[in-house]
This record gives C-alpha cells, sequence and structure tokens, in this order.
C-alpha cells in the first residue's frame, strides 16, 4: 500500500448525477480526493432509483441501487437544496474550502440555479471549475441534452462499426461515450490542479463529451483526409488478418474470438485445432491466401469451435501461443481466473443488502492495496460531519436545516417503491430485466 | 489556423502559464496505439514527450491509412494522429548501446510510459526499479494487455480478443447475430484515454507527496471498468444482458431516417418532451404512459418511431431535441463532424499542411481550459531529435553517431 493516494488533500465539490459525471468524481475519489457528492432533498441523483433492488430491509431504496453503489463508492454525501438561498450559500462555503467543483448539467442549468462560474469564483477565487456539457458550453449545439448513447452516435464511432454486409450502423453495447467523458474530465481536473499548483490560478474547462469520444476514432479522419474515404464497417473482421472473427462454441450464444497474425501463429492455431486436412489447402497457405479465402476459412473454422466450449477453443489456443478470447458474459467475469488474480473485483458490504462484487481499480499502483475505502454513502450520510465538521455548523442549525427541507436524510416525494411507480417517478426500467 | 510548428517545441517551466505541462519530461517507451495516445495529450499539454522507436520504426508507422494508400514510414495517418508535439529518437534495446544510451537518458524523466511485454523491460535490466532507482519521484506507467502479474500477463493479444474478453462485446450487436466488434480500435483507445489520466494523477500525487509509483495498467481491465450496471447488476441481482442491436428499447435506440441514422434516448423523465416534439397524439396514451407499459407495448410503440423517423431528415431530428429540450442526435459520419459548424466554432479541429502527408484536419485536444491551451507541433520523423537528444544533450560527439547507426543502436 502506498502511503498515500495521490490526490489526499484534494476536495471536490460534485455536483454531477447519472453516468458521465459521477464516473469521473469516481475515478478522483479512488485516486485519494475527498469528493463531497451534493444531491438536493428534492432533485437527488436519479441513478439511486434505477434499478433499486425489489426487496431491501426497510425499504430504503434509495440507499442501494447497485448501480448507484457502482459509480459513487468513496465518495461523501451531502444534501442542500440549492434553490433555498439558505441551501446555495451552505454551498459556497463548501466551495470556498474546495478545490475542484464539478458539474454536467446542461449548459443552461449552472446559470439558472444561480451556480455561475463568476459567482463560484467569488467563493474561491482558485477554485477550478470542470463543466462536461454533451457538446460543450458554446455553438449553436451547447444546449443539446448529451446522453451517451446520443454522445456515441454524434461522435462518429457509431457510424464506424456495424457488420458490413448491411450497411446498419450499431451501438456499442453499453452507454460508451459517458465513462469516455469521465475519464476525459478527470483528466482535465487533474491538468487544472496541475497547473494551479504550479501557477496559482483555478480555472473554468469546458469539455465536451463528445469531442472527447471523437478523439478516439483519429484515424479515421486522416483516411477522409488523405482519401476522402469513410471507413467501411469491418464487423469482426480485419483488412490484413484472417482468421479474425467471432465463432459460435457449444451452448447458447456462446462465442469466441480468434485472430492469426502470423505463420507462426497459424501454425499454432492448426495444431490447436488437431491439423485437420483441410488447413493444408493451398487456399489456406499463406496470409494473403487466408485473408483472400476468409469465408471458406470462417466456416472450417466454425465447424472445429461448434463442437467445444468457449473455454475449451481458449485453452487449446492459449497452449498453442494463439491470440484468442472467449465472448465473456457478465457471470462469466466473475470467475475469469486472471481478473481474479490480480484482484480486480472487490466486496461491497452493504448493511442493506447481500454483499456483491463491484470493479475495484481501473489501474493500479502497483503496491496499491484495495481500491474501495467506503462503499457509497447512504442519502445524507455526511452531513453533520461537512456542515458541522468542515462548516461548523451546530446541532441546533443542523436540526432547523432538516426542518426547513434544505437537507434530508431521505430523498423528498414518494417514500416506497410502489409509491414510486405510482407516482411515475421510478426512472428505472429501460431495462429489460427477464 | 495556425501553422504547426516544426520541430516541436520544447519548452521550459515560464511556458506553464499556458501549457500546463511545461517542462514535464516524459519518456514514451510505447508502440502501437495506447501508450502513444496518453503521450498524445501529454505532448499537446506542453510536456516534453520524448518517443523512443526502434531504428526500424515503431509498428503505427505501418498501419496507415496513407495517402493514396501507398505505405510510406511517414505519412502512416494513424502515426500522424498519435504522436504530434512529440520528439523521436530511434533507440535498439537489444543492444548494449541502445540500453546503455536509455540508462543515461531516464534519470530526466518525470514519467516514463511503456507498453513492452511484461518483463521485457527487466529482463534487460531497466525495469523500474532499476530505472527509478535514483529518483523516487519519477512514475513510471506500464501498459499490457492483461497486467504485469498474473497467469495471463503473456498471453498474446489483438483488438478483437481483448473486447472479447472485456465483457462489453458480449452485449454489442443483434440478438440473432453474432456479437460485435465496435469500429476503430477502442479496447487501445480507451485504454490510452486512461493511461492519460493515470499519468497526470501519480505525476500531481508525486509533486505534492514526493512519491513517484509505478502504475500497472490493463486494457482488458480499464475496459471492463465501464460495464456500467451490466457487471454489478450481475453479481448483485443475478440479471442477464442479451445483446440488443440498436434499441435498448423503443425509446431508446438508433433508427434509419430519410439521409441515414438517428436515435433518441429517453429516460422516463424525458418522455413526454419527446411526445410533444413527435407530436404522435398516441404516444400520450395511457399504454405508452410508464416504461412496464410501454415494455407491454414495445412492438407497437417501435412501429410508430419506425414510422416517424422515415419521414425525418437527420438534421430535422437533431432540430428537434434541441428546441424540445429531449434526448435525440444523429448517427454523424466523419464528413459531417469534419464539417460541424458545432466542432469547427469551437476550434476542435488542427489543421495542418503536411510535407509528406498533404492537407491535415483532425482532432487536436480534448477540452477547453481558461488557462491553458493545446500544442499543434507534428509527428516527429523517425530519429528526427537523435542529434539533439544524444549530441547536445547527453553528450555524444556527433561523429559517435555514425558508429552507433553502424552497431543497429540507434
Amino acid at each position: 500500500m502506498p502511503s498515500k493516494r495521490p490526490l489526499e488533500g484534494v476536495r471536490v465539490a460534485d455536483l454531477t448525477a447519472m453516468w458521465a459525471g459521477p464516473y469521473a468524481t469516481m475515478l478522483l475519489a479512488d485516486l485519494g480526493a475527498e469528493v463531497v457528492k451534493v444531491e438536493s432533498p428534492k432533485a437527488w441523483d436519479k441513478i439511486r432509483t434505477l434499478l433499486a433492488p425489489p426487496v431491501s430491509p426497510g425499504e430504503q431504496w434509495w440507499n442501494t441501487a447497485f448501480y448507484f453503489h457502482e459509480y459513487n463508492r468513496n465518495k461523501k454525501s451531502v444534501t442542500l437544496d440549492l434553490a433555498d438561498p439558505k441551501g446555495k450559500e451552505l454551498f459556497g462555503r463548501i466551495v470556498a474550502k474546495s478545490d475542484i467543483v464539478i458539474e454536467n448539467f446542461r449548459t443552461d442549468v449552472p446559470a439558472k440555479l444561480g451556480l455561475s462560474d463568476e459567482w463560484l469564483r467569488a467563493q474561491n477565487e482558485q477554485i477550478i471549475v470542470v463543466g462536461m456539457a454533451g457538446f460543450g458550453k458554446t455553438g449553436p449545439d451547447a444546449n443539446a441534452m448529451g446522453y451517451g448513447p446520443i454522445i456515441e452516435q454524434m461522435s462518429g464511432l457509431t457510424a464506424l462499426s456495424g457488420y458490413g454486409d448491411d450497411g446498419i450502423p450499431m451501438k456499442t453495447g453499453i452507454s460508451y461515450g459517458d465513462p469516455i467523458a469521465g475519464l476525459g474530465a478527470a483528466a482535465a481536473a487533474l491538468t487544472a490542479l496541475i497547473q494551479r499548483r504550479k501557477t496559482g490560478k483555478g480555472q473554468y474547462i469546458d469539455l465536451s463529451q463528445r469531442e472527447v469520444m471523437t478523439a478516439q476514432i483519429g484515424e479515421a479522419f486522416l483516411d477522409w483526409n488523405m482519401n476522402q474515404r469513410l471507413q467501411p464497417h469491418w464487423g469482426n473482421g480485419h483488412d490484413w488478418m484472417a482468421p479474425h472473427n467471432a465463432y459460435q462454441c457449444r451452448g447458447e450464444d456462446e462465442w469466441v474470438a480468434i485472430t492469426v497474425r502470423t505463420d507462426q501463429e497459424w501454425d499454432g492455431l492448426v495444431r490447436a485445432m488437431g491439423s485437420p486436412a483441410w488447413s493444408g489447402e493451398e487456399a489456406f497457405s499463406d496470409q494473403i491466401y487466408r485473408w483472400d479465402n476468409h469465408d471458406a476459412l470462417d466456416a472450417h473454422m466454425s465447424a472445429w469451435t461448434g463442437g467445444l466450449t468457449k473455454e475449451a477453443v481458449f485453452d487449446a489456443c492459449r497452449a498453442e501461443g494463439v491470440p484468442c478470447g472467449p465472448v465473456l458474459k457478465m457471470a462469466d467475469l466473475f470467475d475469469d481466473e486472471q481478473l481474479q488474480a490480480r484482484g480486480f473485483y472487490e466486496e461491497v458490504n452493504h448493511p442493506q443488502h447481500k454483499t456483491w462484487l463491484v470493479h475495484g481499480w481501473a489501474w493500479q499502483a502497483t503496491d496499491a492495496g484495495p481500491c474501495i475505502a467506503s462503499v457509497a454513502p447512504n442519502f445524507g450520510q455526511h452531513n453533520e460531519e461537512v456542515l458541522g465538521g468542515l462548516l461548523g455548523l451546530d446541532q441546533a442549525e443542523l436540526d432547523q436545516l432538516a426542518g426547513e427541507g434544505i437537507i434530508a436524510d431521505r430523498p423528498v416525494g414518494p417514500q416506497t417503491l410502489s409509491e414510486m411507480e405510482a407516482a411515475g417517478t421510478l426512472s428505472a426500467p429501460t431495462v429489460k430485466l427477464d | 489556423m495556425t501553422t504547426p510548428p516544426n520541430p516541436a517545441p520544447v519548452l521550459s517551466e515560464t511556458d506553464v502559464q499556458t501549457y500546463p505541462l511545461a517542462g514535464v519530461r516524459v519518456i514514451e517507451l510505447a508502440q502501437g496505439i495506447a501508450g502513444p495516445y496518453a503521450g498524445k495529450w501529454l505532448a499537446a499539454l506542453g510536456a516534453d514527450v520524448i518517443k523512443v522507436e526502434p531504428p526500424w520504426g515503431e509498428p503505427a508507422r505501418a498501419f496507415g491509412p496513407w495517402p493514396e494508400d501507398d505505405p510510406h514510414d511517414e505519412t502512416s495517418g494513424l502515426f500522424l494522429y498519435l504522436n504530434p508535439s512529440k520528439r523521436g529518437i530511434t533507440l535498439n534495446l537489444e543492444t548494449s548501446d541502445g540500453r546503455e544510451i536509455l540508462r543515461e537518458l531516464a534519470p530526466s524523466a518525470d514519467l516514463i510510459v511503456e507498453s513492452f511485454a511484461p518483463g521485457y523491460l527487466e529482463s534487460i535490466g531497466l525495469g523500474a526499479d532499476a530505472l527509478r532507482a535514483g529518483k523516487p519521484e519519477q512514475v513510471m506507467i506500464s501498459l499490457s494487455a492483461f497486467g504485469q502479474s498474473g497467469p495471463w500477463a503473456d498471453l498474446p493479444w489483438t483488438e478483437l480478443t481483448v473486447f472479447a474478453l472485456s465483457g462489453q462485446m458480449s452485449m454489442t450487436g443483434e440478438p440473432d447475430r453474432p456479437p460485435l466488434k465496435n469500429g476503430g480500435s477502442q479496447p487501445s483507445y480507451q485504454a490510452g484515454l486512461n493511461a492519460f489520466c493515470a499519468a497526470l494523477a501519480a505525476y500531481y500525487g508525486a509533486q505534492v507527496h514526493g512519491e513517484g509509483t509505478h502504475i500497472d495498467l490493463a486494457l482488458r481491465e480499464t475496459y471492463s471498468s465501464m460495464l456500467e450496471l451490466y457487471a454489478a447488476g450481475n453479481s448483485s441481482m443475478g440479471l442477464d444482458f442479451p445483446r440488443r442491436g440498436n434499441r435498448v428499447s423503443a425509446v431508446w435506440g438508433i433508427y434509419p431516417c430519410i439521409d441515414g441514422y438517428a436515435g433518441l434516448c429517453c429516460l422516463q423523465r424525458n418522455y413526454d418532451r419527446m411526445a410533444e416534439a413527435l407530436a404522435i397524439p398516441e404516444l400520450k396514451e395511457p399504454k405508452f404512459a410508464d416504461p412496464a407499459q410501454r415494455l407491454e407495448n414495445e412492438d407497437e410503440l417501435q412501429a410508430i418511431m419506425y414510422g416517424w423517423f422515415a419521414g425525418k431528415t437527420r438534421e430535422e431530428v437533431h432540430q428537434l431535441g434541441l428546441e424540445y429540450q429531449f434526448p435525440a442526435g444523429f448517427v454523424a459520419t466523419i464528413e459531417d463532424l469534419i464539417e460541424s459548424d458545432q466542432l469547427n466554432g469551437r476550434d476542435f479541429f488542427l489543421g495542418d499542411d503536411h510535407p509528406h502527408a498533404g492537407k491535415l484536419k483532425f482532432p487536436r485536444r480534448l477540452w477547453r481550459g481558461s488557462e491553458h491551451d493545446w500544442l499543434n507541433g507534428r509527428a516527429p520523423e523517425l530519429g528526427q531529435h537523435n542529434v539533439d537528444i544524444l549530441h547536445h544533450e547527453l553528450g555524444y560527439e556527433m561523429e559517435d553517431l555514425p558508429r552507433l547507426r553502424e552497431l543497429d543502436a540507434i
């Protein structure tokens, strides 16, 4: 365990919600920053109510959603109604004692909340403000809503993805734009911290989530520059490797990816397959032949993999030095021997939930211990610590704030899942649970 | 647009008012995409990134795309994109002279980014412990597919196999077709973005706490860290997540439209505004009133969406999203992006008239900072800065260089 995490001593006032922003502040929190997540009793992070477990003792569903835990570990929770002048004043006092404010509001929202850059800077001249609107804070699209799947479409990545035989672009399986933007925002905050340490100046960062994603397909721009060519959909194929595909295995929807870069790897694959007669045909005798005949090659390969489990194919390829990877489903990841050996998953132990696993370090210092120092905070769990300890409010003042609804230890509004459903405020099932 | 300086400028500490990493020395012992992508942004923010290539050039020089598909060491689009504003030297680490030069150069580095096979640098006596010995505040970042440790550390890999093993592939593509890889080289790019972030964090920590570190970054693990609700949902609630093609639900997906593809992504709180924008009264009927109802009547709702999108252009969808404030967009191509008013208005692209590769225009920065700017240097030609580094900095005589070249060391 290193004596210190790199961001120990850095405080972040975190106004982000949903996906992209909380991913950024998760990274900062994992790295040792004290991240104070600020939610309004009336307008909380909706992830708290996304896929909350159907039964949780005490029905504190707002504290137990696994997805909320995924991105909010190692953070502190403070509730403050920012629409109330008192709430806003207290937030200003938190800003005064923070290094970074980060928000992922739509561009026009911070000003409406009275949280302009000028106001923030009036609370703390050296503050670093990271705004991560979907399309940036300027231009005709400044107020466009930027959820991850929209970012991905608008970034150019979706246009590059597809099976290739039908011309249809294909989205990624996750809201890929969100974590990518989150990484960019964390990097922006770190850059500003490094610069401030040398210049003494805070600054305003205007990060467009779409731009961070667009930067990840750079060579496609060069192809357009050089050849006015829109890159084709490669499916699971490749512009010179063959075999290079996902092959179906025994079982239900089980697949394995196999790729061959060199003649040496091809020889290994042939041995892995038990040297079938077809592998000696001229059609597969070198890289160029194999690429030209990749459909026939894929048919032979599928015939081989179809009789085996993806694990058996992987073992056979691994033994012969062939790049191969089973297409892992979520449950497979937890059984993965490499991830287990590296301690990639860590347990979440929450008093109101059975133990489950989430990923720990995205990257690790070689001498790091476990990543998760504390599970995601309960709603308002650190009101007393932050408002009392950091800002110096006494118990009577805290009680009064609670009485006025400016702070709270549970969201205002429907209190049970069934009430939520009745009120139509459950933001859940865009995900099919069957 | 400014003409980029060439060669890449070397900044001093005083330039930190504009370039946050001015005065920071990075040695990039990385090839391909992931490590160089991290180095790209470090260099653009002002770090003096010295890219070390073997004398025959790193693989990205051989990947293309090239002008008119004509392969050339100095015109690979991938290389030109990943390496602007760096300085380039050649060193053959398989020779004792090459290793000696790296040993002499290493103490100058604040950060070392390497992507050799795990254990390679140790095997030639230049592992993290050896390189960081005289400089505890130095940071080293090792990138690999599966990590520096564990039974798979030495496993051969490609973009496709890492993507398969990350978990994301099982959920990407149509349910009745094979799982599908994303376009481009996302396994490497996302790892590079993680490595950039890791480098900044570790450098900051070293500055503040006086203690560097050795970061072990695995491409597969950074990818598996972004599985959102899916992995934890399986562990926590036993949920399975099959592929769903282009539609998570009828109101969260991509549809064909008049001039391509467009999409929307509506949570409950976005639904009413979407219904207003589409101006289809049926959308307000009780059968579509909440997520559970919509799931029940999914096919009907999808049919409505197909019909609506079929009569709209991409730009119309986008503008309706802006006007009615619901999440909508379209599948933008590279051509759309390069001509985008939004991106050009924000000075997102770098233009260059490259002596070998012609007119280029590509992303030049990740964000805008009120107190900083991004450098616009060119990518180095092979060995372009050998004299700068070996002669001017390390003190080798000019006469030594031909000898080192002869020995295949540079």
